[in-house]
């Protein structure tokens, strides 16, 4: 086995040249919005919705900022804590997601300070929003996050873009996979108005087939380099993908995006062309469960060095989706009807895996299941973050069924999103060097049971 | 009808609500099954009329959490924790069919994870959206569809259109005598207090809906008539917020120099105070009720009006429960990581604030255990209001 990078970095713990490139896109969403802002463009604030509602207000022209990931920018650049304790004094409870405390400080700084971001904000700061996009979908914050900024910003309208969210048996009740995208269409008709009534233009349904067609292309291209992945030993590893989401989870619009696609699968293709290892020695291939601890990203190069253990796939809510059969498009013209089917098939896509293993939901966890046979894992590692509520919630159950159906073993590690010091990486460490105990035993148990790899 | 106990009234509710399987396991053995559901959004009416008792699932607060701890993490709402808790001990064992339903993130998760882990002939996951728009409607009229199918699997019976309809009325009729119970509060003191309202509210989820009316249709008989009514305390307290369905933490308040007038709360009107319209198709009444009717922040109600505008259009409805019951404080409950009720706070605060209501905001963790050292904020909060 041979190795690019005999010195992992320690600090971002990056192995991929092009991982390290990709902070162009961070940055270009922020100038974007700025430029927007001093064109006077509008600007949205903007949950992710797998693309249903973001594809949408980007082609009739809107500018979009996250607040969830600003949230993890002030967190990592120390600016969090200001705007915490402002989101505790106007009386929301603490327990309450980090990410939106975060934005619910900074938003009442924003009002207070006539909608211009303060001296020293984070970043710049965000621009004061014209319209909010919340999301139905992945937890209830999403939604009554947003819908309490409202106080902050009396004029600027919420709209919720909702996703039927069925269990995976009833998903696969007769008609029920129509009935959903149904709903999403009329429901993305009705977004549209809002739209076009709030900024006063129309929707160019051409320029949106474009951006959709655009989409599809940048996702199908980032989910050949998952596909990529599945060799041994893995060509790259979780803190590469973390870098190179952004463009695929927010950008895949953007030319820009697919361009880089292709540099990241050429640099991918060449180290399994050559059985490159991204990390030395490779011996643990782990699955990696939520967020990462951003800060301490180099806590995943000390465990390739000292164990040789590899995340090589990681949370399943951050990945391009599975490509869609051709067929399912034919006499699908309507834009709106291709969103509806990219969000909702993202969200159902591992709903035949969870059937296969009997497990609920079909997001979230099934993928787990087939990440495991697909990547040849040993083990999953679970970090539940104390303030992010979705994949959390399943993520012990996740555990507890990964071991008992496929014997598969995990370890938790807490961390959080936005309070960096629950992540203690001494304890963590030592866990992890009790838990290559524990996976050698399961690959033993896994031989015994007749399961592969 | 079987009398349980012989009991009557306000006695027979405490009756049921000490012993809350009581009557379902009765029936079961009659060879009646039960569905057990969560929240207040399965339709009991499709239950009932397939001959089912719907039974809603709760928690217990005296019930110290330690099987869940394996399944579910601390950051999930205690109550739902609970509520999984007591089903992993057997507490339900004897429920035939399960509906989870989307009410809330705490309610979807659970839902799923319950029936990973504990197994009932029949479950379905009940998918409501979060918008109450047309196109949603029409989406939770199709889910609904295929609840009805799944237990009319259960039932071995087809659902006819006619026993739908009865049932609507039925329930209607409930939810007409609950609030004439609720009306018997308006007097200072009110006639009933807010431990015996629990009771009542209780019992009718855990027995079938014809036992329920008789039962409080005979609480407002026999409260009508009664001589020892509750005192007359400072605080007449509207509750908002999370659940409550333990009556030491009602006693507690009560206890404190409060009176409690009115729950806005899924144990108390949400799931009452609208009656299901008569639809040509009933399922279209009933589809509209769940979505758009029941009050719970759950539901996203899209606005592009002023923030002033928006809280009259989300809670207006608390104005005319101040004015018609005279309440003069508001008692605003968080069960911990309840997000729902959690990102409400400040936002319900203004409005209730700027109609000259004082609001007492407590976030609690669903255990008896852990209610005590609450008395001395709602004694403060009695004073200062009275
Ligand atoms: S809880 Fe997590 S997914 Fe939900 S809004 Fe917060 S950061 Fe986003
Ligand atoms: S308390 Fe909140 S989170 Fe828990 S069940 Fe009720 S609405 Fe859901």
């Amino acid at each position: 086995m041979k190795t690019e990078n005999k010195k992992i970095k320690k600090k971002s713990g990056k192995t991929l040249q092009t991982a390290r490139e990709a902070s162009y896109f961070a940055k270009k969403m922020l100038k974007n919005a700025l430029q927007a802002q001093e064109e006077g463009r509008p600007i949205g604030w903007s949950m992710v919705t797998w693309w249903q509602g973001e594809l949408i207000a980007r082609a009739i022209g809107a500018e979009l900022v996250f607040p969830e990931n600003y949230g993890a920018f002030c967190a990592a650049t120390g600016g969090a804590e200001k705007h915490l304790e402002i989101s505790d004094s106007e009386g929301y409870p603490a327990t309450l997601c980090g990410y939106a405390r975060n934005s619910i400080g900074y938003a009442k700084l924003l009002s207070d300070n006539n909608f211009v971001p303060y001296e020293g904000a984070p970043g710049g700061g965000l621009a004061k929003p014209k319209f909010f996009l919340a999301s139905g979908t992945a937890c209830d914050a999403r939604y009554k996050w947003f819908q309490a900024l409202k106080r902050y910003f009396t004029e600027a309208p919420v709209w919720t873009v909702d996703l039927p969210m069925p269990g995976t048996k009833e998903f696969f009740y007769k008609g029920n996979k129509e009935l959903g995208l149904k709903y999403i269409v009329d429901h993305l008709k009705d977004y549209v108005a809002f739209l076009e009534n709030l900024l006063g233009t129309k929707l160019d349904y051409d320029r949106l087939n474009e951006i959709v067609d655009q989409t599809f292309k940048t996702l199908a291209l980032a989910h050949e380099v998952d596909i990529l992945r599945r060799a041994v030993p893995s060509p790259m590893v979780g803190s590469d993908f973390w870098s190179i989401m952004i463009p695929h989870l927010y950008l895949p619009e953007d030319p820009e995006a697919y361009e880089f696609y292709k540099k990241v699968y050429a640099e991918v293709k060449q180290r399994v062309d050559n059985k490159i290892g991204a990390i030395p020695n490779e011996k643990y291939r782990l699955m990696f469960a939520e967020l990462p601890p951003w800060h301490s990203l180099g806590f995943f190069g000390e465990l390739a060095e000292k164990f040789g253990m590899a995340i090589v796939i990681e949370s399943w809510n951050y990945h391009a989706i599975l490509p869609i059969p051709e067929e399912e498009f034919e006499g699908v013209t309507d834009p709106l009807e291709k969103v509806a089917m990219l969000t909702y098939y993202k969200w159902t896509e591992y709903n035949k895996v969870a059937l296969e293993y009997n497990v609920d939901p079909g997001f979230f966890m099934a993928a787990y299941f087939q990440f495991a046979k697909d990547y040849k894992t040993d083990g999953l590692l679970a970090h539940p973050l104390m303030s992010c509520r979705p994949a959390t919630y399943t993520l012990l159950h996740t555990k507890n069924t990964l071991e008992n159906k496929l014997k598969i073993p995990g370890v938790v590690i807490d961390g959080d999103i936005i309070d960096l010091r629950v992540f203690n990486e001494k304890e963590a460490f030592s866990k992890m060097e009790a838990f290559v105990e524990t996976m050698d035993h399961y690959r033993e148990e896994r031989k015994k049971a007749g399961i592969a790899w | 009808m079987k009398d349980i106990n012989k009991k009557t009234g306000l006695a027979r509710a405490k009756d049921i609500y000490n012993h809350r399987s009581k009557r379902a396991r009765e029936l079961k053995a009659e060879g009646k099954k039960v569905i057990g559901y969560f929240c207040c959004f399965p339709p009991v009416e499709i239950m009932t009329a397939l001959d089912f008792l719907p039974l809603r699932l709760l928690g217990d607060m005296d019930e110290p959490i330690t099987v869940a701890d394996g399944y579910l993490p601390t950051v999930m709402c205690i109550f739902y924790r609970s509520t999984f808790d007591l089903g992993m001990k057997g507490r339900f064992d004897f429920i035939d069919g399960f509906i989870g339903a989307h009410a809330c993130d705490g309610a979807e998760r659970t839902s799923y994870i319950w029936s990973n882990y504990i197994k009932t002939p029949c479950n379905f996951f009940l998918d409501l959206p979060h918008v109450d728009k047309g196109e949603a409607v029409s989406y939770f009229k199709g889910q609904l569809n295929y609840l009805k199918e799944t237990i009319e699997g259960l039932a071995g019976k087809k659902l006819d259109i006619e026993s739908l309809k009865e049932a609507i009325s039925l329930h209607n009729k409930q939810r007409q005598l609950v609030r004439e119970l609720y009306y018997l509060r308006k007097p200072d003191p009110p006639l009933i207090n807010g431990s015996e309202v629990l009771q009542v509210m209780i019992s009718i989820m855990m027995i079938p809906a014809e036992e329920g009316n008789a039962l409080i249709q005979e609480v407002i008989d026999e409260v009508k008539t009664r001589q020892d009514i509750p005192d007359k305390k400072n605080g007449r307290l509207l509750v908002w917020g999370s659940l409550i369905d333990n009556i030491k933490f009602t006693d507690l308040i009560e206890s404190s120099g409060l009176n409690i007038i009115i729950e806005d709360t899924a144990t108390g009107t949400r799931p009452f105070w609208h009656d299901i319209e008569e639809t040509e198709d009933p399922l279209d009444g009933v589809a509209r009720h769940y979505l758009q009717e029941v009050k719970c922040p759950r539901t996203f109600a899209e606005t592009d009006t002023s923030y002033k505008e928006d809280l009259e259009n989300r809670y207006s409805y608390l104005k005319d429960f101040a004015k018609y019951w005279k309440v003069n404080g508001v008692f605003g409950n968080i069960i911990r990581n309840c997000d729902i009720h959690g990102y409400e706070i400040p936002a319900v605060k203004d409005y209730l604030e700027s109609l000259g209501l004082p609001v007492l905001i407590i976030e609690q963790d669903y255990s008896t255990a852990s209610l005590e050292p609450l008395r001395t904020r709602f004694q403060a909060f009695a004073e200062t209001i009275g």
